[in-house]
This record gives C-alpha cells, sequence and structure tokens, in this order.
C-alpha cells in the first residue's frame, strides 16, 4: 500500500509515513510540518517538482526530495 | 524616534556605553513577514552587519517609545530551534545568553497550524516571549479568524495581532513590550506532555544535571534537545570533557529506539505539533471563501511548462526596462532601426546612466578649472580621481538598484519560489537547484545583486557555486561593450546576432558547468541538491516594500564595495599619472601604460600586435574596474569623442573581435563583483581563485575559437 509521493496521484491527499533522508532534511521537513501521520494534500504531480499543502501552507518538493517522502492514501480520514 | 544605533559589540553586552534600556530579538519562520515588521517598528535607524565569524546577517535598530529606548534585534529567518543549520544556532545561542530581555516570536496570521510551532519551542526555553501574529489583514481576506484573547489566556504570555503593511498593533505591541518589563507575566516554561518519552526525558534530565556545560540552558530543555539529537549541546559536551555524560545519553537514546522503534526526533516534533493543534484547533477557524483572482493566477503559474513561460517573458521584459532606463540600450538601437533616429538619440541621453556621468564629468571639471591654478597636481587627483572615482560608483547604483528592484517584485510577490519550481528539473542535471535561476537571471542586468542572490540557497555548497560562478553571467555592461565591437566589425546582421547570442550562451553555460565542477571538486559533493521551498500566495507586489527590500540590499552594496571601488578608482589614477620620473600629465607615460606595454604581448595570439595592440591590453585592464571603462578608454586613448569610431579605428578582423568579445564576456566583470564575492563568501582564497580563474578561462577560450575561426577560414 506504501509508495513515495512521487507515485502519488494529484489531487488526492496521503498520509506521510516515513522521511527516508539524512537527519538534516528529516528535520527540516518535519518542523516545516511534514510530520509521520500527517495528512497531504497533493496539488500538482505531473514534471517538476511536486507540489503539497499541509497545515495551511504550500511547499514545492524536487522529485528527489519527494521520493524518499513514504506515504499512503489518506482519502476519507480528517485532515488534521 | 531617532535613537541611537547599539554597536555590533554591544551583542556581547557592554555595560559602560549602553544606548538603550531594554533588548527585544525577533523570531520567526523564512517568509513569515519579519522584514517588513522590523522595518516598521524601527524605521531608518537600522544597522547591519554579520554575526561574528559567519556570513548570516543580523540587523538592529533602537526605537524609542514613551521614554523608552528599545533595541531591536532581528534573528535569522529559521523553522525550529533545533541545531541543524547555522541560523538555528545563531538564533538561540543568542536568547540563551541573556542578552535579550524579550522575545518576539512571530506567528503568521495566514498560518498559524505550521507557524505557532516556533514560539512554543521557544516557550520551552525562555518564559519572557511576546507572541505577535502577523498579516492579519491577510488573514481577513482569506476567511480566518483567531481568538486572540484566547490564544492569550490559554498560554499566559502576551499574544498581539498585527498588520505591518497597514500599521496596525504596532502601538499595542510598542506598549506590551514596555509594560512586560514592569511585571513579567510568565514565569514558567511550557510543559508539553511528551507522553511515552517522559521517562526516559526524565532519566537524561538526571544525567545532565550533572554536566557543568550545560547548566546555562534550563535542565528540561537541554534534556528534550539531547533525547532529539542536537549536534550543538553534543558538540559542547565533547569539547568540554564530559564524554561520558554525552555517552549515558546516547544510551538512553537507543533505549527508545529499542523500546519504540522511531527516532526520538520525529516523535518530539510530531508531540509538538500535536500541542500546537490542540491550541489551534481551539482558536482558529477556518472559513472557506471563493478562490480569489490570486488562487487563478496561482493556479496557472503552477503549471510546469506555463508558468515557466510565463516568468521568462515576464522577466525578460522587466531586463529591458531596466536596460533602456538605465542606458537607454536596447530602445535607442530600435527606435533608430525603425527610423526614428532622434527619438533613440533623446533615450540615450536622458538615460539614467549619462545623466548621472554627465554630471560628474561636469563637477570634475568645474573643481579641475577652479584649482587648477594653485596646484595641478591636486586638481587632477580630486576631479580625475576621487570625483570620477565616486562617480564610478554612484552610476553603477541606477542598474543595481532596478535590478534589486526585480529581485524584490519576484520575493514580494510570490512569483520568485515559483519560478525557481520551473527551472529546478534542468539546473538539477549541474548540480543545482531550482534556486540557482536567480543569479542566472539577476546577472543579466548586473552581476552585484546575482551573487548577492545566492543567499536564497539553504545549501551551504550550492551557496558557494551561485557566488563562484554567477559573474559568467553577462551583464549589461558587456552587453554594451560587446554591441560596440559588433556594431564596429560584423557588417552582416546575421552573424550580428548570432555573435550576440553566443556570447550570452558562452557565458551562462560557464556558469552551469564551473557550478557543477565547484560542487564536484571542490565542495567533494556527489548528489544534487533538494528542492523544498514553501509557495506564499501570489499577489501584486506593493510599491513600499520593494522599495524596502531594494534599498535595503543597494545600501549593503554601497557600504561594502562602495569604499573598494572608490578605492581601486584612485589608486589607478594613480598609476596613469604617475610615472618613473615623478607626475606626468602625459598618458602614455604613466605606470599604466608601460604595463599596458608590457603585457601587450598577451595579445600576439590573437594576431593582434603593432602600436595599437596596447591600448587594448590597458583597456583591458581598466575592464577590472568596470567594463564599461573598457569603451572609455579606447575613446580617452583613441582621442576621439565618439566612442565607435574610436573602435572601428583598431581595425579589428571579424575573428579578432569576435574572440576579443569572448574574453571580455568571461573575464572578471568588476571591481564590484570582486568586492561583492568576497562579501558573500568572507573567504579571501575563494576571492582570488575565483578571479584568476575566469580570466585564464577566458583567455584560453578567447584563442581557443580565434585560432579555430581562423583555421576554419583558411579551410574555405
Ligand atoms: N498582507 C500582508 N502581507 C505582509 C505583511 N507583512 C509582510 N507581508 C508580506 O509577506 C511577505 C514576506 O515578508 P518579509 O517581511 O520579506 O518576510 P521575512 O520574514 O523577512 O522573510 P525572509 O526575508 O524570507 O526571511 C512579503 O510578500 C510581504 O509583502 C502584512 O502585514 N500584511
Amino acid at each position: 500500500m506504501s509508495k513515495t509521493l512521487v507515485n502519488a496521484a494529484e489531487g488526492t491527499k496521503v498520509r506521510v509515513i516515513d522521511i527516508i533522508a539524512g537527519q538534516g532534511l528529516k528535520n527540516r521537513l518535519m518542523q516545516m510540518g511534514l510530520t509521520p501521520g500527517e495528512v497531504l494534500e497533493v496539488i500538482e504531480n505531473s514534471k517538476g517538482p511536486v507540489i503539497v499543502s499541509v497545515k495551511g501552507v504550500t511547499i514545492a518538493l524536487g522529485r528527489g526530495m519527494a521520493s524518499k517522502i513514504l506515504v499512503d492514501d489518506a482519502q476519507g480520514v480528517q485532515q488534521s | 524616534m531617532d535613537g541611537h544605533i547599539g554597536s555590533r559589540n554591544s551583542l556581547k553586552e557592554s555595560e559602560e556605553s549602553k544606548e538603550y534600556d531594554l533588548t527585544v530579538a525577533i523570531v520567526g519562520n523564512p517568509n513569515v513577514g519579519k522584514s517588513t515588521l522590523f522595518n516598521v517598528l524601527t524605521g531608518k535607524s537600522v544597522h547591519v552587519a554579520n554575526w561574528p565569524g559567519v556570513t548570516v546577517e543580523s540587523k538592529e535598530g533602537v526605537k524609542e517609545w514613551k521614554g523608552i529606548r528599545i533595541r531591536f534585534v532581528d534573528l535569522p529567518g529559521i523553522y525550529g530551534l533545533s541545531s541543524l543549520t547555522l541560523e538555528e544556532v545563531i538564533s538561540r545561542e543568542y536568547i540563551v545568553s541573556g542578552d535579550s530581555e524579550l522575545v518576539i516570536g512571530l506567528v503568521d496570521a495566514t498560518s498559524p497550524e505550521r507557524s505557532l510551532y516556533l514560539p512554543i519551542q521557544l516557550l520551552e526555553l525562555t518564559p519572557n516571549v511576546i507572541i505577535v501574529f502577523t498579516k492579519v489583514d491577510e488573514m481577513n481576506r482569506l476567511g480566518i479568524h483567531i481568538h486572540f484573547d484566547k490564544l492569550e489566556a490559554m498560554l499566559g504570555v502576551p499574544v498581539i495581532p498585527t498588520s505591518a503593511l497597514h500599521k496596525k498593533g504596532i502601538r499595542e505591541l510598542l506598549d506590551t513590550i514596555i509594560n512586560i518589563s514592569n511585571e513579567k507575566k510568565r514565569i514558567k516554561l511550557v510543559n508539553i506532555d511528551y507522553g511515552g518519552l517522559e521517562s526516559f526525558i526524565s532519566d537524561i534530565s538526571k544525567i545532565v544535571a550533572e554536566s557543568k556545560t550545560l547548566k546555562n540552558y534550563p535542565l528540561r530543555w537541554a534534556s528534550i534537545r539531547l533525547l532529539e539529537g542536537d549536534k550543538r549541546l553534543e558538540d559542547l559536551l565533547t569539547s568540554n570533557n564530559e564524554l561520558d555524560i554525552l555517552n549515558k545519553v546516547q544510551s538512553v537514546r537507543d533505549a527508545v529506539r529499542r523500546s519504540i522503534g522511531r527516532d526520538p526526533a520525529e516523535l518530539i516534533i510530531n508531540a509538538r505539533f500535536r500541542y500546537v493543534s490542540n491550541i489551534t484547533k481551539e482558536v482558529v477557524v477556518r472559513v472557506d471563501k471563493v478562490s480569489s483572482y490570486e488562487h487563478i493566477v496561482d493556479k496557472i503559474f503552477r503549471k510546469p511548462y506555463i508558468g515557466a513561460g510565463l516568468s521568462l517573458v515576464l522577466m525578460l521584459v522587466s531586463l529591458l526596462l531596466v536596460f533602456s532606463v538605465n542606458t537607454g540600450f536596447p530602445l535607442n538601437l530600435i527606435m533608430r532601426y525603425i527610423g526614428l533616429q532622434e527619438v533613440g538619440e533623446l533615450i540615450e541621453f536622458y538615460s539614467l546612466n549619462s545623466v548621472i556621468s554627465e554630471a560628474f564629468n561636469m563637477l570634475s571639471n568645474q573643481i579641475k578649472s577652479s584649482i587648477y591654478w594653485y596646484n595641478p597636481l591636486l586638481a587632477s587627483l580630486i576631479s580625475d580621481g576621487i570625483v570620477i572615482g565616486l562617480g564610478s560608483v554612484i552610476s553603477f547604483l541606477p542598474l543595481i538598484f532596478m535590478t534589486f528592484l526585480i529581485l524584490a517584485a519576484l520575493e514580494d510577490s510570490g512569483l520568485a519560489p515559483r519560478i525557481a519550481i520551473s527551472f529546478h528539473n534542468l539546473l538539477n542535471k549541474f548540480g543545482y537547484s531550482g534556486n540557482a535561476v536567480y543569479p542566472l537571471i539577476l546577472g543579466m542586468g548586473c552581476n552585484v545583486p546575482a551573487v548577492m542572490s545566492s543567499r536564497t540557497s539553504v545549501d551551504d555548497s550550492e551557496r558557494t557555486q551561485m557566488i563562484f560562478s554567477a559573474p559568467f553571467i553577462p551583464c549589461q555592461a558587456r552587453l554594451i561593450v560587446a554591441s560596440a565591437l559588433i556594431a564596429a566589425f560584423f557588417r552582416n546582421p546575421l552573424l550580428q546576432a548570432l555573435a550576440l547570442l553566443t556570447m550570452y550562451l558562452s557565458g551562462i553555460f560557464m556558469y552551469l558547468l564551473t557550478g557543477k565542477l565547484v560542487r564536484r571538486a571542490v565542495c567533494r559533493i556527489s548528489d544534487k541538491p533538494e528542492l523544498i521551498l514553501e509557495l506564499p500566495l501570489i499577489h501584486f507586489p506593493k510599491v513600499k516594500v520593494l522599495w524596502w527590500i531594494a534599498w535595503d540590499y543597494t545600501k549593503h552594496f554601497l557600504k561594502k564595495a562602495g569604499l573598494i571601488i572608490f578605492t581601486l578608482s584612485v589608486l589607478v589614477w594613480v598609476l596613469v599619472n604617475l610615472s618613473p620620473s615623478g607626475m606626468t600629465a602625459d598618458v602614455n607615460e604613466g605606470f599604466a601604460a608601460t604595463i599596458g606595454n608590457a603585457i601587450s604581448y598577451i595579445l600576439i595570439p590573437f594576431d593582434i600586435v603593432g602600436e595599437d595592440s596596447w591600448k587594448i591590453a590597458f583597456a583591458l585592464i581598466q575592464g577590472f574596474i568596470a567594463k564599461e571603462s573598457v569603451l572609455q578608454t579606447l575613446a580617452v586613448l583613441g582621442e576621439s569623442a565618439n566612442v565607435d569610431d574610436a573602435v572601428r579605428s583598431l581595425n579589428l578582423t571579424i575573428p579578432q573581435a569576435y574572440s576579443l568579445i569572448l574574453l571580455i564576456t568571461l573575464y572578471i566583470p568588476c571591481l564590484a563583483t570582486v568586492a561583492v564575492v568576497y562579501q558573500e563568501s568572507r573567504n579571501l582564497k575563494l576571492t582570488v581563485v575565483q578571479t584568476i580563474y575566469m580570466t585564464l578561462l577566458a583567455y584560453l577560450i578567447s584563442i581557443l575559437v580565434y585560432q579555430l575561426i581562423k583555421f576554419l577560414m583558411w579551410v574555405i
């Protein structure tokens, strides 16, 4: 069921499971609100960076970065 | 109103000369509206410096309010108080140092769920906090309601809603600052419940309590930080011979991983955000508003190709506008081509650059004629050296300021990160992230803002890459020199266009390639920089904010680079006017001419020999000061009032002219750029290496190209 953010379809909601990155990047993302368990809305995901909305903020993540974020579908899950 | 400015040393509490009564630090996320608020609070009395030993900027200013002088210290934009970035370490150390009586924690009223996180972290470290919400005007528009009173009651610290843009809430904030120092409201730190981790935290507390090194930090805070894993605190323990404490802490962290199976940092950050969201659930209400025009614009710019294309057009048009205002170029040429000769000349004549240089020439002549009778040498020093030197600093300003205006508009409107996104994939191939698009665009205006825009990068290595490579981008000054050479020696319009295009491409190509080289060979990093960018809503830029940002940057440049440029201009005067036998009035006898002659052999590979070669060599040397002066020097040495005639009289062949264009494009753009490379990198070695690298490379490439074209022409 789990996949990376790169494979998340545009317009869907996904829940962060884990971030597979060095301590620096991981903490930065978490401090920006992308914590495991958090629900993201995938706004744009075609060619360029993946754009998500989290905690009322829009964030763009390069595809390399996005491929390090494990997510699963969160359709129907209430955004906290 | 006009308070004095605390000197940088006052950071280290110099008691004897206190020019303020109270110090307040300001902390917030990037883009929260910190600079705007800081500007409104402190007005003009701002002092900009760097934090000791690093390139991170520090700003402070004093505001007098009801007889009390409040000193505001602007801390770097950060997301949290871990110690993963230099900015976080600086902010944290400053707060712990106790230099400030109060800390203002900023919350973006348009995204409280995210931005309240930082102030909550502050409250774990110090109780002396005022929480200030920014952009409340925007909040209302977006249909967000916040119960500020309720939040105040929940947290036990003052909460002030403000809008720096509309100057709302500023008085209330200043009043609160003065009153809170009379009766401190909160005495205890915020205690977040970390659930399953609490027993581990108390284990670590017992260990940390024995540390001498960490006794300046609140015990619970330091324990939580160490459980999260804190590079800075760990280094402190190591360097103060408290390794046993560090080892004990490590074993507790390992125990967490074993028993819970997750990284303690993740659990702690999660718990903190849960604490925040429990609060915001109570105090924030979002009413969905119908999408405004911003949302539609937003959507368009988000589309990969359309967004990139639109931004590119937007920027090229603004650059052309800047060019035209500054020197009339290329609008004057266009007018000439369509037959409006006189309009073209008018545009050129009334362009900023020409007005300023005309003014300084007049001033210089005035001074010269009025004190010439007294002492000719002194007259020449003042008029040709000092006034012209000043003039060259000031004539830089319009272009630099206007290029900064573009940067400011990009930043303020929210377009900048979108452009960065559109170019990320391409730039990533060259070891850059999308952020590297700023130097690329701004550099075509002026390399000084281009180098300074490296600050947008969060990746240290990428910053170095940008600083090192940005000067390759052909700026307007090079465009002018190249156009003069092209106009003089290229007859065929197709060849003219081709020459100009390849000049730009070669500069951009070197920027990209050098970036990759620096990343691989100097920084020794093989993976590509990541892109993490926040996208604020797109909005129409506000003139006031644009002015602040652009003027801020320009002032910075003037202070740091102005003196260097000025000094070197005077030095050049000395070289021109000093000959082995004392001062001389004849340009041909000065040391400069001697140097020009001595190095004219460097032009032999271009088959440029004979009596005119020293002029070109000397002009190239002048080009180190500023690229425009290449033409100026040729005009002076050619004893011709008209630059075009002077250039034409050099009688270059097309291959010679073209390789000269490449040489001029690729070698170090000007002293201002060298100065700013040093200012941004704080690294003398890097600055010197960069200058040599560019010059050598430019020389080799242009020789190669010349010989190649010569060979091809011979074959054909
Ligand atoms: N509507 C509104 N916008 C504001 C207000 N204050 C700042 N902004 C906007 O918020 C954006 C960021 O403002 P800055 O002051 O540059 O923010 P900063 O926190 O210094 O950001 P960095 O320079 O990235 O650290 C700009 O586009 C401002 O125009 C405000 O009171 N109201």
